[in-house]
């Protein structure tokens, strides 16, 4: 079966199973948390309470704060590492492993459905806090920031594809990737704070580039101060080649290996 | 098997096979062929014999040697699956799916139109009697469900060749009897179906084609008779129920191929071991007459007692 | 004869039942985590700030003007233990996510319960599993670094007013241990998958410390602290060892109510998900 309606068949069959889990609602909580703070900070508005940030301000600390350093990558890590791991733990791999498709459009058609999956999560509890946080002052000069809220749905977007390219490769090559993926994000992304070329060797350098906002450093970072902002082409450029290397290299182990499931 | 002349080529071939996990070797410098009709595979508990289907479904890539199937690799060769399929071991699913689902969704990958998928579905689900249940999620089947949507999914496609893993496991007795009968029917339309069993009696009851297997090599392959006679140094026994056995027995014991005679408790029984079967009863008919023997048989000639005394050496 | 009657037979053990029934679990579960090289070098890992306060310790009682930088005090038992708090997460997915997990997806907690077991036993087992880890990671060191602190600077640390050290560190060691293990043992009861549980946790630790982050950045308020399970342990270290917080103080009984609720609520969850069978509709 050529690999692309192979793709999409998989992409078929992993949907379902992605969509209505528990993992995804757990997922759809943290993800939509934002929405909850931007209700109560309406809230807070309302009973006279002054907040000490501006509805877009927050807005802003969400998503370069909360869903590009903390969430996304996490989710990223929650579901791609589990692509291939899932059907091996659950010995359903061999299934999908004698039908006549090639691997890499297995691996690829999972790939799919996990960024459908985080993107229905991701985008539309976004727009909705954007929405109640940027109008929490009145919609005047709502029109002149939703370009930014398109940036950032993009920024969102790549961070699901990046992140995921490059856990479903450490999914792969790895029986026990979720450890050194969370020291990857919790320790090798923060090299992302010092000064200098540091910040190109991660993945949070650039995505903290494309987006407009710059929340205040806290702890180490106030020492260092604000970090370069990388040229969003470049930002893009090495975005997207780490996505399609990241992938590419997964596609061609998963392969090539062979995965003796426990009886 | 070493296929004679003007059979039909061989759909399963090991050619000085190993494979090993790290310093466990699974399987030892195998050389095997398996063509249409139905083959046994046999042997104890980590003899090699998932190791064996494993390499030949493709899903495991030889250490050495060559594995093909149908003429092709059968490691690294997708397109091998449209006309092979596998039934394994394991008791694993998607629960979430229905039974109808869960078909639909694989002959999907092997690249069937909608239609044509639900029709096939349906035709297999049909084969193994789970057509009522089809609109249930599989989490909710029994095991003996359970084990016959797996084999549905093996059979949907109408593959050549057919590589079952304890096909009957779970299954209650009237449907273990439909899948044997089911198995047979495949192997006498010409297909290719290896049958991995730890159930000797079962495997019996499908075929007489059997693949010996111990300690990751091939200890016997081909007709269990043809097995049996060829081990020379094992005796056989024959067991005949007379009325008088005692004066059977008088006579038989003047022969010098016979080995031992053992009289039944039950006093209408003589068991005898004989290193030449084949002049053993040619000498018998007329002092079985004399007493008067009603039944004859050889225990020895099936598969448990080969295979038990083959595994023991 | 060939057919038995189905009624009730009553369970005549031959003899009494031991009385820590829990222990084989425990040991078992920790025999075969130290087996695995990973996870002793994650040990390692864990001990490594406790060089780092030792060195600081021999400077600084070598050097006391470096004091005036680093200074060592009741708090630097504090700061430590707060910073501990990260290795405690990390040996709780790796030690703890596949704890109840895998023994849900495999059917191994039917055969725990058909032996004279009960569910509390199972519960105690697995907890201690993660306690005696999160301990070695938190306890263990704070008392070693406090016997080398009373052994390098006894003319400080041993005097009367700072006697308070050793019994903090225990208290504290105690509750973050305690409150750490609970939580994550409750969640790995809720997936058949450890890499869902440990993944879970992490997820459910790190997104409600951000989400503490963002109230707390909104508001200015210390009672976004509550949000959070490591905002409250941190809280009760800060007020145990005299740490001042930027901001307003919160009194260590609201976070302490708050983490006695989670663990309340975590030990519910164990008692709902801890069961030999489980009826799929």
């Amino acid at each position: 079966m050529a690999f692309w309606p192979a793709a999409r068949g998989v992409l078929g069959l992993a949907l379902e199973g992605m969509i209505w889990s528990r993992r995804s609602l757990v997922m759809a909580v943290l993800l939509g948390l934002p929405v909850l703070f931007a209700i109560v900070y309406r809230a807070a508005r309302a009973a006279s309470v002054p907040p000490q940030l501006g509805g877009f301000e927050l807005y802003g600390h969400i998503v370069a704060l909360y869903y590009v350093r903390n969430l996304l990558p996490l989710a990223a890590l929650f579901y791609a590492t589990a692509l291939v791991a899932d059907e091996v733990e659950g010995r359903t791999l061999t299934y999908l492993l004698t039908r006549p498709i090639r691997r890499g459009s297995i691996l690829v058609g999972k790939f799919v459905a996990y960024v459908a999956t985080t993107l229905c999560l991701a985008l539309p509890a976004d727009v909705l806090t954007f929405f109640l946080l940027a109008t929490a002052h009145g919609a005047s000069g709502l029109g002149s920031r939703v370009p930014d809220l398109f940036r950032d749905l993009g920024v969102i977007a790549l961070a699901l594809l990046v992140y995921g390219a490059l856990f479903t490769l450490l999914g792969v090559l790895l029986r026990r990737p979720v450890i050194p993926g969370l020291l990857f994000l919790f320790a090798w992304e923060l090299v992302a704070n010092l000064p200098g070329y540091m910040p190109r060797l991660t993945i949070t350098g650039y995505l903290r580039s494309l987006t407009r906002h710059r929340p205040p450093e806290e702890g180490l970072g106030v020492l260092l101060g604000q970090p370069e902002v990388l040229p969003a082409a470049l930002c893009l450029g090495v975005l997207i080649t780490l996505a399609l290397v990241f992938l590419g290299a997964a596609a061609w182990i998963f392969s090539r290996r062979d995965y003796v499931m426990e009886q | 098997m070493t296929a004679p002349a003007g059979a039909p080529a061989p759909t399963v071939e090991f050619v000085r096979a190993s494979r090993w996990y790290g310093q466990i070797i699974a399987l030892n410098d195998v050389t095997a062929t398996v063509g249409p009709g139905v083959t046994g595979l046999l042997g104890p508990n980590g003899a090699g014999k998932s190791t064996f289907l494993k390499l030949a479904a493709g899903q495991l890539a030889p250490s050495q040697g060559e594995v093909r199937v149908l003429g092709r690799p059968a490691w690294g060769s997708p397109e091998v699956f449209h006309r092979l399929g596998l039934c394994s071991e394991a008791d694993a699913f998607w629960d979430r799916l229905t039974g109808e689902q869960f078909l639909t969704s694989l002959l999907r990958l092997t690249g069937y139109e909608e239609a044509e998928c639900r029709r096939r579905a349906d035709q297999a689900l049909a084969q193994v009697d789970l057509l009522e249940a089809r609109g249930r999620r599989i989490g909710g089947y029994s095991k003996g469900m359970r084990q016959r949507v797996k084999l549905a999914q093996a059979l949907a496609h109408d593959p050549d060749v057919l590589l079952l893993d304890e096909p009957v496991s779970g299954m209650d007795p009237v449907n273990r009897r439909r899948v044997v009968d089911l198995v047979k029917r495949l192997g006498r339309e010409g297909k290719t179906v290896l049958v991995s069993s730890h159930i000797l009696y079962e495997v019996e009851a499908m075929t007489r084609k059997v693949l010996l297997i111990h300690n990751g090599r091939i200890l016997a392959e081909g007709d269990v008779r043809e097995i049996r006679d060829l081990m020379d140094e094992h005796p056989h026994t024959v067991a005949l129920r007379a009325r008088d056995p005692r004066v059977l027995a008088r006579v038989v014991v003047t022969s010098p191929h016979v080995l031992s005679l053992t009289f039944g408790l039950e006093g209408e029984w003589l068991t005898v071991q004989t290193a030449r079967p084949d002049e053993f009863y040619a000498s018998l008919h007329d002092p079985a007459i004399e007493a008067g023997v009603t039944e004859m048989y050889s225990p020895d000639e099936n598969l448990e007692s080969v295979f038990r005394y083959l595994v023991a050496r | 004869m060939p057919i038995y009657e189905q009624t009730y037979r009553r369970y005549e053990a031959r003899g009494p039942l031991r009385r820590v029934r829990f222990w084989p679990i425990t040991r078992e579960a920790l025999r075969l985590l130290l087996e695995r090289k990973a996870f002793l070098l994650l040990l390692v890992a864990a001990w490594a700030p406790f060089l780092v306060r030792l060195i600081q310790v021999y400077v600084v009682t070598r050097f006391p003007e470096a004091g005036r930088v680093l200074p060592v005090d009741g708090r630097l038992f504090g700061q430590f233990l707060n910073g501990q708090l990260v290795f405690t997460l990390f040996l709780s997915i790796f030690g703890g996510a596949g704890l109840v997990a895998n023994d849900l997806r495999t059917g191994a907690i039917l055969v725990y319960l058909s032996r004279p077991l009960t569910r509390r036993d199972y519960v105690l087992g697995k907890l201690g599993v993660l306690l005696l880890l999160n301990l070695s990671a938190t306890l263990a060191p704070g008392f070693v670094l406090y016997g080398a602190a009373l052994g390098l600077a006894p003319d400080q640390f041993a005097a009367w007013d700072l006697a308070w050290i050793g019994p903090a560190v225990a208290l504290h060691s105690l509750v973050v241990s305690g409150v750490v293990s609970v939580v994550a043992l409750a969640v790995s009861s809720l997936s058949r998958s450890a890499r869902v549980a440990g993944l879970g946790f992490f997820g459910l630790m790190a997104g409600l410390e951000v989400a503490s982050g963002i109230v707390g950045g909104i508001f200015r308020s210390p009672g976004s602290t509550l949000l959070s399970v490591q905002a409250s342990l941190r809280a009760i270290g800060n007020a145990l060892f005299g740490i001042a917080e930027r901001g307003a103080p919160l009194h260590w009984i609201y976070p302490a109510s708050v983490l006695a609720l989670v663990a309340a609520g975590c030990l519910l969850v164990l008692r709902a998900r801890v069961r030999a069978v489980e009826v799929v509709r």
